[in-house]
């Protein structure tokens, strides 16, 4: 794909999966044997993704995407296979992104933005185009634990809409909010896409938004690649396998 | 362990952020706010003055401070220990949004602590002005002390915190675990004149956290110089069972998220 320079992603015969280190109590160690279960949900997937291609990600429930992205951002650590970032900062938009309840909203917004790598400076710059884009006024600076779930999640989404990072992973985030915001934040979604720099990998099930935004769709099935191409026709491929299951 | 020192250098201004962050939040949502910080080991001496004192009739020599010290330095041990093995837990928001290395989450709660420590050994100061304790030099004894508690702390704490992960009863074994080493610590009594002659001794070589208080006391109030062995040996000890709670949470971190659900 292209030469090398431009790739944002690449993910090589990347598997993982649950383990057997479940939580166990002690009572349950010492009085009964269950046995160990071993989930598989990343069997062998490999891609690229060239710098600022906006790639979807499809596929059923249980079918390995949450984990993908999940194990893009760091926080799985893969079984086998690897993935190389190329330097490049990342961060991952999902409902309810990690918030400190007992913290305030800005609080938050200093302490979210550091974690994905942000110089307080960097930060001080944005701030008030984040409390702006959220529409929180005020409750900026109550704890986040006396949030709305929709306030909750328009403070996450706004975080990382703002502070940009070279690839930003989207979790099904665009039915977040009331119809106003999501008008809104899926036009500041394309204007993130819009960017050449940026690469983004969007998880969702809404065939318009892969169909809109996306350069390209993937569609995991059972932790594998099923079909990766133009989205119009992996949509459509989708769709009639989700159909014909009915 | 380059990874380790890399890392405090890269999230020092978190570490930094989110101390005062919590410790704000702290002050913000109760109605006393940051008094607490004073009135809680005040009002726990008050009880212990009551219990030693009245019931059981001690003799002591500056009580008050003499208490205030055990307070100190047992809130800081007790509080880090027993928060740590459900730190991941408490903290799954972040841990599962973002990639950040999870011993950074218990310097995090160790700065909390040890600057609520600050403020309850200011009373100590405060006090030992009332009674006009006699000062010398020995008093610089106690940085070394305080040091060497905080990687003891630390050795103890990230043990709990890997292994609370996946043991979701360790907290209950930690309770009873630290109640008992209260009670061995000597915060309102001294070990050295009322515990019978070898085990005083033994007690203070086994237990730091009965050692750190005990000389903390001696050099503070009683100005008398503390066995520098000891506390040696535990620096050791601390430092060699902290690299390997670094190690097994580096090792394993990544996994953590794929347990707590």
């Amino acid at each position: 794909m292209k030469n090398n320079k431009n790739i944002a992603i690449s993910v090589k015969n990347l598997g993982l999966s649950y383990r057997d280190i479940k939580k166990f109590s002690i009572r349950k160690t010492l009085f009964s044997r269950e046995k160990s279960t071993l989930y598989t949900a990343l069997k062998d997937i490999s891609f690229e993704i060239p710098k600022g291609q906006i790639v979807g990600i499809c596929g059923k429930n249980g079918s390995g995407k949450s984990t993908l992205l999940r194990a893009l951002a760091g926080i799985f650590s893969a079984d086998k296979g690897t993935i190389d970032l190329h330097n490049n900062t990342i961060s991952l938009l999902s409902i309810g992104v990690g918030f400190q309840k007992k913290l305030t909203g800005h609080d938050n917004i200093y302490l979210s933005g550091m974690l994905l790598g942000f110089s307080k400076e960097q930060i001080d710059q944005k701030y008030q185009e984040i409390v702006d884009f959220s529409e929180l006024g005020d409750f900026i600076n109550k704890p986040v634990a006396s949030y709305s779930s929709g306030m909750y999640s328009k403070l996450a989404f706004s975080i990382t809409a703002i502070l940009e990072t070279d690839i930003i992973l989207i979790d099904e985030v665009l039915s977040v909010g009331d119809v106003a915001f999501k008008e809104k934040s899926y036009n500041k979604m394309k204007e993130l896409i819009s960017d050449e720099n940026r690469t983004v990998l969007i998880v969702s099930h809404s065939s318009k938004t892969l169909i809109d935004l996306c350069d390209r769709v993937i569609w995991i099935h059972d932790g594998l690649v099923k079909e990766d191409g133009s989205p119009t026709e992996v949509v459509e491929h989708y769709e009639n396998f989700i159909k014909n299951q009915l | 362990m380059k990874k380790f020192f890399s890392d405090i250098k890269k999230y020092f201004k978190y570490i930094i952020a989110s101390t005062k962050a919590e410790l704000n939040s702290e002050v913000a949502n109760s109605y006393l706010g940051w008094l607490w910080w004073l009135l809680n080991p005040l009002f726990f001496m008050l009880i212990y003055w009551f219990i030693s004192v009245i019931v059981f009739r001690t003799k002591q020599d500056y009580f008050a401070a003499f208490v205030f010290i055990g307070i100190s330095i047992w809130d800081f041990f007790n509080h880090v220990v027993n928060v740590s093995p459900k730190l991941i837990a408490n903290n799954k928001d972040i841990v599962s949004k973002v990639y950040v290395p999870k011993y950074i989450l218990l310097i995090q709660k160790i700065c909390v602590n040890f600057f609520k420590m600050l403020i309850s050994l200011l009373l100590v100061a405060i006090m030992m002005a009332l009674y006009n304790v006699n000062i010398s030099l020995r008093i610089l004894n106690f940085i070394p002390i305080i040091f060497v508690l905080v990687i003891v702390t630390f050795a103890v704490a990230s043990l709990l915190l890997h292994f609370g992960v996946f043991v979701e009863d360790l907290v209950n074994i930690t309770n009873v675990l630290l109640r008992l080493v209260f009670y061995l610590s000597g915060i309102f009594y001294m070990v050295s004149t009322r515990i019978p002659a070898p085990y005083n001794r033994y007690l203070l070589w086994c237990n730091p956290i009965a050692y750190f208080i005990q000389s903390s006391r001696d050099c503070l109030l009683y100005n008398k110089a503390i066995d520098y062995r000891i506390l040696f040996v535990w620096l050791i000890i601390g430092t060699i069972v902290s690299i390997i709670g670094i190690k097994t949470i580096t090792k394993y971190e990544n996994s953590y998220v794929k347990v707590i659900k």
